[in-house]
């Protein structure tokens, strides 16, 4: 089985918003997903693209074309899957970030972990 | 809101091939306003363009590249000109047209259409840059600047630069002949 790549904090936010998107994973719902996750970030439509283009060369992700559609100018989306390499990544990396967060808990004290928007999603 | 004609014209202009279509809609998804469209598209294209070379160029192939190209304009200068060979701007005179048609090279694999790739699409690349390379070198001329080549050096140089290169291209493919990439 091959072994993933580390991902950097960006590629965790793009597969976590494909993730979370499941079938309708294309460029404008995964870009409005990743600034939510990003927030208050600001995230460009460009950044995830070149983000997607990474990930697919890394074997994470893939895409496909879809219909076009009219309210796109008849255009069509290119709708992105989490491959098995990028889930096991995504995986890898959530354990680390809770281990993190854990570490953070322990020393800081379990009041810092309720505070608003610290919460681990 | 439907974006301007003209700006999706522009933005079609500029956005590879392979990306056109998703990109194209994406940004009609988001239009608000005109202003809106061409904020989002000069956010967005550059990236896209530069994601388009990351994924179409091989470092390693275009050093190789570079290498055949200098080596073919200095070779061509040892027999037409060799006492040009010690001046002291030679070295950039000889670098200016490698570095244009090195250019020519990649944003042609950028921009090429996605699918396979015939001996002749593969020659297209340097053809492009060595006639950019030759257009440069006539307007660096007409500016009477001391960067231009002399002419034979430019022709002769580039016509064994355009044989060398498509050579190495059709031995070492570009990494793309897949419309998303590297796959």
């Amino acid at each position: 089985m091959a072994k993933p790549d580390s991902l950097g904090q960006f590629e965790q936010l793009v597969l976590a918003a494909i993730l979370a998107r499941r079938e309708d994973a294309y460029g404008v719902s995964i870009h409005s997903k990743v600034r939510e996750l990003a927030a208050p970030k600001a995230v460009s439509l460009g950044a995830v693209y070149v983000t997607l283009d990474r990930l697919e060369d890394k074997g994470m992700v893939s895409s496909r074309l879809s219909d076009p559609t009219p309210e796109r100018g008849g255009r069509a989306k290119r709708c992105y899957r989490l491959e098995a390499l990028g889930e096991r990544a995504l995986a890898e990396s959530a354990v680390t970030a809770k281990r993190v967060w854990d570490g953070i808990v322990e020393i800081w004290g379990k009041e810092w972990g309720k505070r608003p928007g610290t919460e681990p999603s | 809101m439907a974006p301007p004609k003209s700006a999706q014209i522009l933005v079609a202009l500029f956005t590879p091939p392979a990306s056109r279509e998703e990109v194209l809609g994406d940004l009609h998804e988001r239009c608000t306003s005109a202003m809106q469209y061409y904020r989002d598209a000069i956010r967005t294209v550059p990236l896209v363009i530069l994601s388009r070379i990351r994924r179409t160029a091989d470092p390693q192939l275009m050093l190789m590249h570079a290498l055949v190209l200098y080596l073919s304009y200095s070779t061509v200068t040892w027999f037409v000109d060799r006492p040009m060979l010690h001046e002291s701007w030679s070295q950039w005179r000889l670098a200016v047209p490698c570095t244009v048609t090195l250019l020519g090279m990649i944003l042609e694999d950028a921009y090429a259409r996605p699918g396979r790739r015939s001996a002749l699409r593969l020659a297209r690349g340097p053809l492009l840059g060595v006639a950019w390379a030759l257009l440069l070198k006539s307007a660096l001329g007409a500016g009477h600047s001391g960067l231009a080549l002399p002419l034979g050096i430019a022709l002769y140089g580039g016509a064994l630069g355009l044989l060398l290169t498509s050579a190495l291209r059709l031995l070492f493919s570009p990494p793309s002949t897949s419309p998303q990439g590297r796959i």
